[in-house]
């Protein structure tokens, strides 16, 4: 890591750090409350400076790692030396792989599960209702609670506003008129983040480094001021991470997928040098849109460099003024911003709700234009597919039915539901068993599945090229790089595995004339969804065996399944309030007090096995309902969730948290990770 | 009389109970006595306050009731019938309408570049290979072995992905690493990374200017700046292309206006591009610079075509004009045009930073880079602080091809003197090619209007959009049949605020010698001559 010093304050020596972790096990089961939680914890600091801290708990087995050629333990290239004790127990696998398991993954990115129970398939059961968004209501005294904070919050906001102001001018001169210049950020535009924000800013941004793999290295970071500056203390914590967007594990550096990037970035270099339109299309974009049109079962696919951009390009090439976008209320910032551009009506409907949905269609339909009352152009539906701060599905067979009926354009945002549902992994189509073409444009991102960055659109072949030509990003933003389509076109192939080449006969003259022949019969013969025609893929792409066959990637695909409704059920068995489709690999659990947030994150982070967790509130959320974000991923063995589900349990219980079901329907978390495979179906 | 009275007895009865326990209810109320005495002593002092008191609350109650009707007057209530009927009635415009022939050509016309970009690539429609004067490779840093070693490296540490955004763990020690190599090199307090250099300004532009801000900006800004100012909804006034004395006298008369209208202090933007992206042309930033100063005004400078390309090791403009860079406010640039890599930056001091690290939308709401591409961006700025000779092949490439293209009389060049992009247009003298070009309309001296993108002289513009893009392309054509790839300046006809006049672009790179770029130019030249030289 010569390459990237961090600056260690000499502070950092001197200053005792209240953020220590590793504090023993035993402190955090008997903790009745918050308060005496800290005071335990900074007892537990003093004793650790005086005397060295002994490893609570060995590794409760040595796995046979030189019989088996499973990369347990990273290898030097790609781990941290301090990690190797395993104390945090999330290097080596908590069952040790007999002879013949052979892991092909590093255990810390891409976790090693070798049990066959702790699979599902991603798919709604014919004939049941699609889980409305409900929320549910935490008692009366939580609510106001929530509401007495924040209005403590920003009444002493204001009053340290009211006398710093007087006192120390200085810290305000950045708000206040100066010159001549008026502030860039007035003093009440930014309240909410001085005085609320700063308070948790300990809970965001947080720097990493290496794989944001099964697990992610923090690099740790103290303030000496209340958050008003943070300096990096040297130290790195490996903490089980539950909150990138690593769907499908497919975030790792060894591994089929890196090694074929690797190979591009040795043929192709690093950028393809310009726009798609002048002098930056190069051959592995035409391969890349083809597969993923496949992928999603569409005719054509478009690829964009950036996730947020391709909304926010593409949406004002699809409709202009005298359209109208209906859109759900908690569709994505890029949605928004997409539609503002396009210079569209747009119209609102309540989250998932298709009641509401209807009647807006019935009103705008029959009312037509505002003023003119001349009928809309054309009406856009834009909806996600799996919302990324609810984690709520959308409702697509209810939404199938009305666009039959009132003939508006549909616009799926696939941005987290592609790759994570489905039996297939091809998105929320697939969850539902809904034809693709029947939607009109399905658009998603890399970033989330496929460990890769950008997004595309796709749709039939006549709106895409439009889009290529009319959309912004054709002609002046820079297309995307060949290691980042690599990585898409290789994860995306072992999804889907490839078609197995067919009987070739002795004679090397039919061969060649063959294999020509069923080259193009290939292409004509791939039927949605299922492998992938090794013709569809660029000719120096080798992928191993276990990926080409496509064995991985339906393993990974049902292990995500399975985590997801495994950690969903399971919280809500401990009497959680969660939000969500139980199938979401996002899973939502309630927190509402904004001083639980960091709390809950700081009392995750410095437990035994550190877990990395996202807190979110407003104005992400609504005011009161702060929350913490799960994202499962694949990469997380059954005993990973285990472990994040004892970690809720006891903070839950020491924060108050458990409001969902009653106390006599709870169960105790051992007996939940006992019944996993139980709770998992349910 | 007695049937009627003996029904309502109950009746009134009943009213009676009500009313009592209705009463003892309310003086069980604490302060219900407060109220009591209240309403019991206003109502002696002035009986008419009771009665207005009285309609106020009807009032209000009405109020609150109506907020929840329609307060649209245009609104016609249907039955249910009705609205099915003009349900089924109703035929929505195909979503996409097909591609004219004319676009359909445009979009066979791409090159499409099998294998990696670089100096010379191979067409995959040709399989031959051309001199590349299309992409922007102006650096030659796509053909550094040393970033793609560097490139490997980091992928074996970092897998690809980032897997979040950089609030929730996407932020990696890469991307603070590159932050301030980006902040050192250019010599800013800090700077910011966005993942995409499009979307850059279009995400600072609107986390400063907000609603009655005022942004005064060039008629002849790229289109990712008009779209920042789209979504901005800031008030805009423009100034003339590259005119900076049209620009004072709109600051004058903004300042006039505001001095009217007396209102209070807003912020207030310059916002203009270093090397423009339309036409070549440059900014004079030392005076731009001191008009910002004494007007008050803040400067936000697009250097994406510039930083990577001008001044002696690739600062940009304020290393070509020698003023430091801690001057402009914000200062965007590309890390995929400059350094070969993909993303874009905001340098600027930490206060400019820090705010659009929770502002900037594009920074919040998207995944943060790839490691590797980060890495690479990090090595690039190295080279080019180390070999100031890669910035001098370039520049010397562009006063050669300066040199060859001067002497073409059919054709205009807009772009200045350093420019990496040169655009070429067609000399407008040519009365053959649009009949409107032989009146010469009288430009008469009055300033253009501040609040239209369109200046004074627009009516005058005359060229004809479709046939010089034909033109163009057949150029364009005929220099890739001689082996050298060249482009058109690709535009979104239509959606831009102002249509910019055709052009071919030519991106030069220091990766071609001095002598292959004069080959490469003089086929672009023999091109030019031959297809304009038709029309005569």
């Amino acid at each position: 890591m010569s390459s990237t010093p961090q600056p260690s304050s000499p502070m950092a020596l001197s200053k005792p750090s209240f953020l220590r972790k590793r504090k023993s096990q035993s402190l955090a089961t008997t903790m009745p409350s918050a308060a005496s939680y800290l005071s335990a914890l900074s007892q537990a600091d003093a004793r650790a400076r005086s005397h060295h801290h002994p490893h609570v708990r060995s590794p409760s087995s040595t796995p046979a790692l030189s019989i088996s050629s499973s990369l347990t333990a990273s290898s030097d290239e790609t781990a941290f030396n301090e990690d190797d004790d395993n104390t945090d127990g999330l290097s080596l696998p908590a069952r040790p792989p007999t002879s013949e398991q052979v892991f092909s993954t590093v255990h810390t990115e891409f976790g090693h599960c070798a049990d066959g129970r702790y699979r599902l398939t991603s798919a709604h059961v014919a004939g049941t209702e699609v889980p409305a968004h409900v929320e549910h209501d935490p008692p009366y005294y939580i609510l106001f609670s929530t509401y007495i904070s924040y209005l403590i919050l920003i009444c002493l906001g204001h009053v340290r506003d009211f006398v710093g102001k007087r006192f120390y001018p200085s810290a305000y001169t950045h708000l206040i008129p100066k010159d001549g210049y008026a502030p860039l950020n007035s003093d009440f535009d930014s309240f909410y983040t001085r005085r609320l924000k700063t308070r948790l800013d300990e809970c965001f941004s947080q720097p990493t480094t290496g794989v944001a793999g099964r697990t992610i290295v923090l690099l740790d970071r103290a303030s000496p001021d209340y958050n008003h500056t943070q300096y990096f203390t040297g130290n790195r914590t490996r903490a089980l991470n539950i909150s990138s967007y690593n769907y499908l594990g497919f975030a790792q550096a060894r591994g089929g997928c890196a090694d074929a990037v690797e190979e591009s970035i040795k043929r192709y270099g690093i950028s393809t040098c310009g726009t798609r339109l002048a002098g930056g299309t190069s051959d592995l974009h035409s391969i890349g849109e083809a597969l993923v049109a496949k992928f999603v079962g569409m005719e054509d696919a478009l690829i964009s460099s950036m996730g947020f951009a391709t909304n926010s390009t593409f949406i004002p090439a699809l409709v202009g003024k005298g359209c109208l976008v209906i859109s759900d209320e908690l569709n994505h910032a890029s949605i928004r911003f997409g539609v503002r551009l396009s210079g569209a009506n747009v119209r609102m409907f309540k989250h998932n709700d298709m009641k509401s949905l209807e009647s807006l269609l019935r009103e705008v339909i029959s009312q037509g234009q505002p003023k003119t009352h001349r009928p809309w152009k054309k009406i856009l539906l834009i909806v996600e597919g799996l919302y990324s701060m609810e984690g709520t599905m959308v409702n697509l067979p209810a939404v199938m039915e009305l666009k039959k009926k009132y003939k508006f354009y549909l616009f799926v945002d696939e941005a987290h539901s592609i790759g994570a549902l489905g039996p297939n992994g091809r998105g929320v189509a697939d969850y539902f068993g809904i034809n693709p073409r029947s939607i009109d444009i399905l658009m998603g991102t890399f970033t989330k599945s496929f460990g890769a960055a950008g997004g595309y659109i796709a749709g039939n072949k006549q709106l895409i090229d439009r889009m290529r030509l009319h959309g912004h990003a054709g002609a002046y933003a820079e297309s995307m790089t060949p290691a980042v389509l690599t990585q898409v076109i290789a994860s995306m192939a072992s999804i889907m595995g490839l078609a197995l080449p067919p009987m070739l006969p002795s004679s090397s003259a039919t061969t060649l004339r063959l294999s020509s022949a069923n080259s193009t019969s290939m292409e004509e013969e791939y039927s949605h969804p299922g492998p992938v025609p090794p013709t569809a893929l660029p000719s120096w792409l080798t992928l191993p065996p276990a990926l080409a066959s496509g064995a991985e990637g339906s393993n990974r695909l049902r292990r995500l399944a399975f985590n997801s409704r495994y950690l969903h059920n399971g919280l809500d068995k401990l009497g959680f309030i969660t939000y969500g489709h139980p199938s979401s690999p996002i899973v939502p659990l309630l927190l509402f007090n904004p001083g639980k947030m960091n709390m809950f994150h700081r009392m995750m982070k410095d437990r035994q096995t550190p877990i990395v967790v996202v807190v979110v509130a407003y104005p992400a959320t609504p005011l009161v309902t702060s929350r913490v974000r799960f994202c499962v991923s694949a990469a997380h063995t059954k005993e990973d969730v285990d472990t994040v589900l004892r970690a809720c349990d006891e903070i839950g219980d020491i924060l108050d948290l458990k409001h969902g079901v009653k106390k006599s329907e709870r169960w105790g978390v051992d007996e939940i990770c006992e019944r996993a495979v139980e709770i998992a179906g349910m | 009389m007695n049937t009627t009275s003996t029904t309502l007895e109950p009746a009134l009865e009943f009213l009676a109970r009500t009313l009592t326990t209705a009463e003892a209810a309310f003086n069980k109320l604490p302060g219900s006595a407060v109220i009591q005495r209240y309403v019991k002593s206003s109502h002696q002092n002035d009986p008419g306050r009771t009665i207005l008191e009285l309609i106020l609350l009807i009032f209000a109650i009405r109020t609150l009731l109506q907020s929840r009707t329609r307060a649209d007057k245009n609104y016609i209530s249907f039955s249910d019938k009705e609205v099915d009927e003009l349900v089924d009635e109703w035929t929505p415009e195909p979503l996409g309408q097909a591609l004219s022939p004319q676009e359909q050509a445009d979009l066979a016309a791409v090159p499409v570049i099998s294998g990696p970009n670089g100096p010379r690539p191979k067409i995959a429609s040709t399989g031959k290979t051309a001199v590349n004067l299309a992409s922007f490779n102006f650096t030659g840093l796509s053909g550094s072995e040393e970033i793609k070693e560097r490139a490997v490296e980091i992928l074996r540490k970092y897998g690809l992905g980032s897997c979040g955004p950089p609030g929730f763990y996407g932020t990696l020690d890469v991307h603070m690493q590159l932050e301030r190599d980006i902040a050192d090199f250019l010599g800013t307090e800090a700077s910011i990374l966005y993942s995409q250099g499009f979307s850059t300004i279009s995400s600072v532009i609107p986390a400063f200017c907000k609603r009655g801000d005022i942004i005064v900006a060039d008629r002849g800004v790229n289109f990712a700046i008009q779209k920042g100012i789209q979504i901005s909804r800031s008030t805009v006034r423009w100034f003339d292309h590259n005119d900076l004395k049209s620009l004072e006298e709109v600051l004058e008369s903004v300042e006039k206006e505001r001095k009217k209208r007396r209102g209070p202090l807003t912020r207030r933007f310059i916002v203009t591009e270093g090397v423009f992206e339309k036409d070549g042309a440059m900014v004079d930033l030392p005076k731009l610079i001191d008009i910002k100063f004494k007007h008050k005004y803040r400067l936000v400078l697009d250097e994406s075509i510039s930083f990577g390309t001008v001044g002696r090791t690739g600062r940009g403009l304020t290393e070509l004009y020698n003023v430091p860079a801690s001057k402009v406010d914000m200062l965007v640039g590309s890390v995929a045009n400059g350094l070969n890599s993909c993303g874009g930056f905001c340098a600027g001091s930490q206060i400019v930073v820090n705010h659009q690290r929770i502002n900037g939308l594009s920074f919040v709401f998207s995944a943060s880079m790839p490691a590797l591409l980060s890495v690479a961006a990090s090595e690039g700025i190295n080279i080019l602080r180390n070999t100031p000779s890669i910035l001098a092949t370039l520049h010397e490439n562009i006063q050669v091809t300066h040199a060859i293209l001067d002497r073409v009389d059919c054709i205009s060049i807009p772009s200045h003197p350093a420019s990496p992009i040169i655009h070429i247009y067609i000399k407008n003298s040519k009365s053959s090619l649009h009949p409107s070009a032989a009146i010469t309309m009288p430009v008469s001296n009055k300033p253009s209007n501040p609040t239209s993108i369109l200046p004074k002289d627009a009516a005058s513009w005359d060229w004809d959009i479709p046939t010089e893009e034909k033109l163009l392309q057949d150029v364009v054509d005929e220099a890739l049949a001689q082996g050298v790839l060249v482009t058109k300046a690709r535009r979104l006809r239509g959606q831009e605020m102002v249509e910019a006049r055709p052009s071919i672009r030519l991106a030069l790179t220091s990766a071609l010698t001095k002598k292959e770029t004069e080959k490469a130019v003089n086929v672009v030249k023999h091109a030019l001559v031959k297809v304009l030289g038709k029309r005569r």
